[in-house]
């Protein structure tokens, strides 16, 4: 089992309804994998540092994922095909630090304590 | 009046030895690398702030002479810093 984050470059005109199916979409191939999402952090509109397909901002979607190396490359498959994604990215990792989110806005640091909460 | 002319010269030769190149030097002025002190901060490709410390105004990653970091994490901060690029953050 290995420890992998996970991020995605959506494009900047998707709704934030079609970024709930984009999340959904991925960490159910994750599931099917025998993955598990630790976290999911929705970063939100950040400006990017440089255009990227006409795109001046993009929708950033992270995940915390757990499990064989089978789902990244599933993972990757699909996000190559998938014309809403702008980039995506994985980086394999010793340890999670799941406290610090460097982009939250205060409301999302709510959330996500809520959500410890209830997992707890 | 001699003695104390004995006396000067000694102290001349004691200065010189400090400053001789097999002694340590003490007067050197080196920064310690930012990030191998105690509490210093992870080095992490999501870290925008402290990345953008150690890129130019062009976005070129800044030598470490310049910056004092050690060579180690050096390397750990152009990696991250290529990978927050990749993602269009840097």
């Amino acid at each position: 089992m290995n420890l992998y984050e996970h991020t995605i470059v959506a494009r900047q005109d998707v709704s934030p309804s079609e970024i709930k199916q984009i999340t959904e979409k991925y960490s159910n191939i994750v599931t099917k994998n025998n993955g598990e999402i630790v976290q999911t952090q929705n970063w939100g509109l950040i400006n990017l540092a440089y255009m990227i397909k006409k795109n001046k901002k993009g929708n950033y979607i992270h995940f915390k994922i757990k499990g064989p190396t089978s789902i990244i490359s599933d993972l990757e498959k699909n996000e190559s095909l998938d014309k809403n994604l702008l980039r995506y990215m994985t980086v394999k990792v010793k340890k999670f630090d799941l406290d610090t989110n460097y982009f939250s806005k205060k409301e999302d640091e709510e959330k996500t304590n809520a959500k410890k909460k209830d997992e707890n | 009046m001699q003695k104390k002319r004995n006396n000067n010269k000694k102290k001349s030769q004691s200065n010189f030895a400090k400053l001789s190149i097999f002694q340590n030097n003490r007067y050197k002025f080196k920064k310690k690398c930012p990030f191998s002190i105690k509490g210093a901060p992870i080095i992490d490709y999501k870290n925008i702030k402290l990345l953008k410390k150690y890129v130019s105004e062009n976005g070129k990653i800044l030598p470490s002479r310049i910056t004092n970091v050690s060579q180690k994490k050096q390397r750990e901060l152009s990696l991250s810093i290529k990978r927050a690029r990749n993602l269009g953050l840097i």
